[in-house]
């Protein structure tokens, strides 16, 4: 089942030891708001329904808080599988659901190209942009500038290293496929 | 020992009153930190989204750069920069040939990876207790704080390997050492929505809500955290909480590192108080004035 098979392999979790006790989805502080549930996305994976993890807004609303790995009584990770699921969903080319999340992810590696480090007003107003949130988000933002919490951007000139190794990374990737 | 230090973006930029009270007290209690030279983000959650191998190479960025300047451990206060790191040196600690990857990405080696550890981690040993207590200026004792962990201080405890991942008592115990109540609550490890609050602000207020619920029924006149994120949005989302408790609400949120170090004496401009969107000069100052009286 190559869509497990793929999971696992990049999660480094071994999803076939899940026995649905569920306690994943009960600690999850999301799991009111997605379709599908932490026990139901691991249960799919067994499965291989690809189309209906990958589709899912469970995957893309993961805050990654670890809840759910912390507590399985398998010692598997869901937030793991969640995040691969994260990206087999991107290299399939498949849409995130949730929309700004995928925007937020896509300009945060953006960012970080510019400089290696990233520049957290430039990450969040433009964000905020593209997520027609920019002028509900400006009198939070004027609360902080006056406080000396906004820094103005860098030049884009440190992050030289980061593309080459960024380069580097997604070139192994390609050529071990 | 010698202790490399990474701020991270977020103490560079909207956070930076951790970074300078993070400073402050390491120089009050004359821990010497260095720098980590040439550090990059840790890439968070965005960097494993577009490759598994870019995402364990940038954190690992930084782990490999701390080899390299020879530090014994490098210090990250921000919980989810350094769970990042504790993660990725983890799997490839686990995984020779996932480590030759990783070296042959980053073109530095990996062989002898100094930990990462959070503040809180140095800080609570034992060693730190008498030193602390000895250097007390201002009398906390009136102050009643429940203290807010967030996710990664200590979860997943397979990661982290500190503290209790339910019940952690670190920060408990370094505040105890000058003084402070610190309450029982069960809010300690919930999650703070952590980014979300750029993407989905209102997922940030549900959760954020149950936290200052759970906070003022402990009786809390504060709430004290060691995260960045976990300041960021206590901090500025209670006017729409007060909105949705028709009460007014007003909680000071403080970092640990301002509440050790406005005991030990440092003066309020040297720990950032004053960048808070919610002041807590009033509660310190009054805490302290009541004892003079």
């Amino acid at each position: 089942m190559a869509f497990r098979d793929d999971i696992q392999a990049i999660s480094g979790q071994n999803v076939n030891i899940c026995f649905q006790c569920s306690k994943c989805s009960a600690g999850c502080p999301l799991a009111d708001k997605m379709d599908l549930k932490p026990a139901q996305v691991m249960h799919s994976i067994r499965l291989g329904r690809a189309d209906s993890v990958l589709n899912s807004r469970a995957i893309w609303l993961c805050l990654g808080c670890e809840t759910c790995s912390a507590r399985c009584p398998q010692q598997v990770e869901p937030a793991a599988a969640m995040e691969a699921a994260r990206l087999l969903a991107l290299q399939k080319g498949i849409k995130p659901s949730v929309r700004e999340i995928g925007i937020y992810y896509r300009g945060f590696v953006d960012n970080m190209r510019l400089n290696g480090k990233i520049h957290d007003t430039s990450v969040a107003g433009i964000t905020q942009l593209l997520t027609g949130q920019l002028i509900a988000s400006l009198p939070l933002a004027w609360k902080l500038f006056v406080r000396g919490r906004v820094k103005l951007p860098p030049l884009p000139l440190g992050g030289g290293g980061y593309r080459r190794m960024y380069n580097r990374a997604l070139a192994r990737e390609r050529e071990a496929r | 020992m010698k202790y490399g230090y990474y701020p991270g973006c977020s103490l560079e930029g909207i956070s930076t009153e951790y970074d300078e009270s993070m400073r402050a007290l390491f120089a009050q209690l004359e821990v010497t930190i260095e720098d980590l030279p040439d550090w990059i983000c840790c890439g968070t959650l965005a960097a494993p989204s577009i490759s598994h191998l870019l995402g364990l190479a940038t954190p690992l960025w930084n782990v490999a750069r701390a080899q390299q300047a020879g530090y014994d451990q490098l210090i990250a206060p921000c919980s989810a920069c350094l769970y990042h790191f504790k993660r990725a040196a983890k799997q490839v600690a686990e995984d020779p040939a996932l480590r030759a990857e990783v070296e042959a990405v980053l073109e530095l080696p990996l062989d002898a990876a100094p930990p990462t550890i959070h503040p809180l981690e140095l800080l609570s040993a034992d060693g730190f207790e008498a030193r602390i207590r000895q250097s007390i200026q201002r009398d906390l004792s009136g102050l009643k704080v429940v203290c807010y962990y967030g996710c990664h201080i200590s979860r997943p405890a397979s990661v982290m390997q500190f503290d209790d991942p339910e019940n952690p008592q670190s920060m408990d115990r370094l505040l105890g050492w000058v003084g402070v109540q610190t309450l029982d609550w069960p809010g300690k490890v919930d999650c703070c929505g952590a980014h979300f609050s750029m993407i989905k602000p209102s997922i940030v207020v549900d959760l954020c809500q149950r936290l200052f619920e759970a906070a003022l029924e402990a009786g809390a006149d504060a709430i004290v955290v060691a995260c960045p994120m976990c300041h960021a949005n206590l901090d500025t989302r209670q006017n729409e909480i007060a909105a949705r408790l028709g009460q007014p609400l007003n909680m000071p949120v403080l970092y640990f590192s301002q509440v050790l170090g406005y005991a030990l004496g440092l003066p309020s401009e040297k720990l950032g108080i004053k960048r808070h969107i919610v002041d807590p000069l009033p509660l310190l100052k009054c805490e302290v004035s009541k004892l003079k009286v």
